[in-house]
């Protein structure tokens, strides 16, 4: 990274609302401070509500003039979601640049805007591989996953902060101090569990992609029965992990999986009764029933 | 392939902007089963999405508009109803739906909701009500039950609320009817009488905000907030039957109001055409 | 048979609307401009047109401009307190291209102000009224003849640049009664907005097209496009794209810079010799004129250069008038504080001195005072 004593150090972090990217900025920006770094922190809390892009600008040096960082200025870009990373990709220094990611999707707002009539309504079509080989150094990480591992999902900021702490030069024991002041008392051990589990994932190499890290797709089951068929499809990326199909289906017979996608995982029981479709506030799943022909 | 047994055709694919989806609603938000039944009701009723005029106001309900497949107009905060007054006066072949939430229909808006429904031109206003400002972070509405938490009634509100569909009702609205998002079957069948009545036609949908509002109160995930709505609702009249006669403080649902008053377009033409006539024959 | 009558600014607002092609009008009572709804409630209903008194202010401009996004020609008429409510919606015209008329009778103020005294206090709030960058055409008419031929060509302007024309009347000219010959106003041909054409998927109701101007959908025709106040990208939907975001608000704010020769207009009177220029709109313009004449019966050139098009101000065509007659004074009397005048010394950059003359009592402006002010400069 570049020595902090010349020129600034510019720390990107993008997510969208309700995932802690101000708690990120803010762990940052009281490190910095404690080391006597002049800092500057601008964000913007897109709309003030769940799912509206939020970023934040760290920059810290032995002066820092402008808070916002420029296009192809920052040291380190994280992105608490997916394709809120790849929006704001071209920020990151081409050559020394180093890219941090949950590769869990929460489909904002805003990245599904601006495309043509008639475009392909797909999610961020390139895979973490093809994004993590574009750059310097980069990291998509399962962040959600290791935090649900751990016992509680919010933490998949921390366990970012983990990664990120390995691409800056900041003593562990400081990040370990500093953290606590910034999460609720309950989850301190949590948090610091994440903070270690992130680090030591990143550390295991200077280009890393999880296994679970895959693009969207949609699950396709049919269910037979003696008069009709019934196919019940899930459209992945409009899932929003509501739980309402999961919990109103008067059969039971769906769940959400791991990454927080409807699945019908007890297809027998399905009756083809349109519930889920119906309540899916998402338009995530259609079901059909077709009459099965008399046999001829 | 929505060749369905059961019920019908209908498939909501056709009627939404597949391009503009996902949606930005939270997860969870019950504003997308709103719009789901009031598109099936569309369908019912087959009006060719080329007639089919959506204006919204501002706010998580204002963005409902973008998402249809149709004419479409996001307007103003709180002004959805006086710009529908104008584009249906304008234009009577077209059929005009006004979608707006409980803030924008009810405290900014509010005046231009008891006029719309003292003018009873033809349109139909499906009223979001989910109890709070979510767009701007969760501030206290004039639905916002009493005690409930939000950003700006730290202690719990200590407002009184509005009765919305009592409201519309007096001040003339010709077709006046409440639902959850739970009872999608009940609430699609009220939007197509809604939609069907010729005049002003007001339905307030109980929506949930799991996300800031059922977060802040401990209300519980969707599926939660959705069945508990249902079972505090007094569903009367929904085949215009009898009251239930237990929870005599919950809101009714199902069609509370209907009347037959003159549509003010048809009778505002007609005086113009009576004019017209009379200097023709001067 | 000629057409002379006698007629208010007000009612003359509203007939030519209508020859126009107007065929919507809102409004909501307010003095000194209530003739104009009530002309327009009494002759709309007579071409088949549609009149609606609202529940306020603000509805009737919204209920203006869903009347204009439903495809007719659409107009409100308000004054003062009024029109500061109808900001609002003003500035959604403005964002979303939505072309309307307001006609705007400006009284004294601020706040209730003096409703029957004749003002023009809102010369800078027809400009920047509503929030963030706009575009806007503004038009101030002086006389009842004039009321008639400028609210005519603000339906046909608004039509063709897809914009928001606000007629700026004072409560002189608004209730002035001059005898009207309405044959002498040229009948002009009925102007439409670019309609919409070709196929659904290649139609793009923001798109940048070569006169910024773009073609405008409305429903039933088959295109089913989105209108938002939001700020959007060609495909009319929403966007925080920063470089399409600038893109579009460059288009809307810059289009007017394109179409200048066909919105400018103003009148010069014995400007080619001025040693002093005189710069006013609306009554304080006729009282300059008869102060021109007063002085020129003195011996002193003096000349009168009045925008019709007021904004935007017709910078050019004043600067030229300025070098070619060499005036070395530029008086600007206006009945306010002092708006206009600020315009004046930003478009003249000091080429020539520039004294302004306020007048704010409730009074119209006289040429007394005009001639007064201007002997006082001369010394
Ligand atoms: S169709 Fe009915 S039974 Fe089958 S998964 Fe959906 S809700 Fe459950
Ligand atoms: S209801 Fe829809 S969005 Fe919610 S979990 Fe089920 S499929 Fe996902």
């Amino acid at each position: 990274m570049t020595n902090p004593v010349q020129v600034p150090t510019n720390v990107l972090i993008v997510g969208v609302g309700g995932q802690g990217v101000i708690m990120v900025s803010k762990v940052l920006a009281t490190l910095c401070q404690n080391h006597g770094y002049a800092v500057k922190q601008s964000e913007v809390h897109g709309m003030a509500k769940r799912g509206g892009a939020v970023f934040s600008h760290v920059r810290f040096g032995p002066q820092v003039w402008s808070p916002t960082i420029p296009e192809g200025e920052a040291d380190v870009l994280v992105a608490l979601e997916w394709a809120e990373g790849l929006r704001w990709l071209s920020f990151l220094k081409p050559d020394t640049g180093t890219f941090i990611a949950d590769c869990q999707r929460i489909v904002p707002p805003f990245a599904c805007r601006n495309r043509g009539r008639g475009a392909e309504a797909s999610y961020a079509p390139q895979t973490p591989e093809e994004i993590i080989q574009q750059v310097h150094a980069g990291y998509a990480m399962d962040a959600t996953t290791m935090a649900t591992n751990l016992g509680n999902l919010r933490a998949a900021n921390t366990v970012l902060l983990g990664a990120l702490s390995t691409a800056l030069d900041f003593a562990v024991d400081d990040w370990l101090a500093t953290i606590p002041q910034f999460v609720p008392p309950a989850s301190i051990d949590i948090n610091l569990a994440a903070f270690a589990a992130g680090r030591e994932w990143a550390l295991a190499g200077e280009k890393r992609v999880d296994a679970n890290a895959e693009g969207p797709h949609v699950s396709y089951t049919e269910i037979r029965h003696a008069q009709v068929d019934t196919v019940v499809e899930i459209v992945e990326e409009r899932c929003k992990g509501c739980d309402i199909c999961v919990k109103l289906c008067p059969e039971r017979c769906l769940r959400l999986n791991d990454s927080l996608v409807a699945e019908l995982v007890l297809p027998d029981l399905c009756t083809g009764c349109h519930m889920c479709e119906w309540l899916c506030p998402d338009f995530a799943i259609s079901v059909t029933n077709t009459p099965v022909p008399e046999p001829a | 392939m929505k060749d369905v047994d059961v019920l019908d055709d209908f498939d909501i694919e056709d009627y939404i902007r597949q391009d503009q989806m996902p949606h930005f609603l939270c997860p969870g938000c019950g504003h997308g089963i709103a719009l789901r039944a009031l598109m099936w009701a569309i369908h019912d009723l087959a009006i060719p999405k080329d007639k089919l005029a959506v204006v919204s106001g501002i706010g998580c309900s204002g963005r409902l508009s973008g998402y249809v497949d149709a004419s479409t107009f996001h307007t103003t905060h709180g002004r959805p109803l006086a710009f529908a007054t104008g584009l249906a006066l304008a234009r009577p072949d077209l059929h005009v739906i006004v979608i707006s939430g409980d803030g924008d229909c009810l405290a900014i808006g509010g005046n231009h909701m008891i006029h719309s429904c003292r003018r009873n031109l033809n349109m139909t206003c499906m009223m979001l009500n989910n109890e709070i400002y979510g767009m701007t972070g969760g501030q206290v509405s004039p639905t916002t039950s009493s005690d409930r938490f939000t950003t700006t009634t730290p202690a719990g509100n200590t407002e009184p609320v509005f009765d919305a569909c009592a409201l519309a009702a007096a001040a003339g609205a010709s077709f006046v009817g409440r639902e959850v998002t739970l009872q999608i079957l009940a609430l699609r069948e009220l939007l197509r009488d809604a939609i069907a009545n010729d005049g002003f036609s007001f339905v307030e949908v109980i929506s949930d905000c799991t996300e800031i509002y059922g977060r802040k109160n401990d209300l519980g995930a969707s599926p939660e907030m959705m069945m508990s709505q249902k079972s505090s609702m007094r569903p009367f009249a929904y085949r215009n039957t009898v009251d239930v006669p237990f929870r005599p403080t919950g809101l009714k649902t199902g069609v509370l109001a209907k009347t037959d008053r003159p549509e003010y377009g048809k009778a505002y033409r007609a005086m113009t055409e009576k004019l017209r006539g009379k200097k023709g024959r001067g | 048979m000629s057409q002379r009558i006698n007629l208010q600014g007000n009612h003359a607002c509203a007939l030519g609307a209508i020859r126009a092609g107007c065929r919507f009008f809102a409004g909501y009572p307010i003095t000194p401009s209530s003739e104009v709804a009530e002309s327009m409630a009494r002759e709309l209903p007579k071409v088949g047109g549609t009149f609606i008194q609202m529940e306020d202010e603000i509805a009737s401009m919204a209920a203006v401009i869903g009347a204009s996004m439903g495809g007719m020609k659409s107009m409100t008429a308000t004054s003062g307190p009024g029109f500061s409510l109808k900001q609002e919606n003003l500035g959604y015209a403005c964002g979303a291209e939505i072309p309307c008329v307001i006609v705007n009778v400006m009284r004294g103020g601020p706040s209730t102000g003096m409703p029957t005294r004749p003002s023009q206090g809102d010369i800078m709030q027809a400009r920047w009224g509503t929030h963030g960058d706009h575009p806007i055409i503004v038009l101030a008419p002086a006389s009842a003849a004039e009321a008639f031929s400028e609210t005519s060509r603000a339906v046909e302007l608004s039509e063709q640049l897809r914009v928001p024309v606000v007629v700026l009347l004072d409560e002189a000219i608004g209730h002035l009664v001059e005898t009207v010959d309405l044959d002498a106003i040229p009948e002009t041909p009925e102007v439409w907005r670019k309609w919409a054409e070709g196929p659904k998927q290649d139609y793009e109701p923001y798109a940048v097209t070569d006169d910024m101007v773009p073609p405008m959908s409305r429903p039933g025709d088959g295109y089913r496009t989105h209108t938002t106040g939001l700020t959007h990208a060609p495909n009319g939907f929403p966007t925080q794209n920063p470089a399409i975001a600038e893109a579009a608000l460059t288009r809307t704010t810059t289009k007017l810079d394109l179409h200048r020769e066909r919105y400018e207009s103003w009148r010069v009177r014995q400007c080619d010799d001025a040693d002093l220029l005189i710069v006013a709109i609306g009554i304080s313009a006729r009282a300059a004129q008869a102060a021109v004449d007063d002085l020129r019966a003195d011996g002193v050139k003096a000349g009168l250069f009045r925008p019709v098009t007021l904004w935007p101000f017709p910078e050019e065509a004043l600067r030229e008038v300025v070098a070619s007659s060499g005036a070395k004074t530029v008086l600007v009397p206006e009945m306010n504080q002092g708006q206009l005048v600020l315009e004046v010394e930003r478009v003249l950059k000091g080429s020539a001195g520039t004294v302004g003359l306020g007048r704010i009592d409730g009074e119209a402006i006289t040429p007394d005072q005009i001639a007064g002010k201007a002997r006082e400069i001369l010394g």
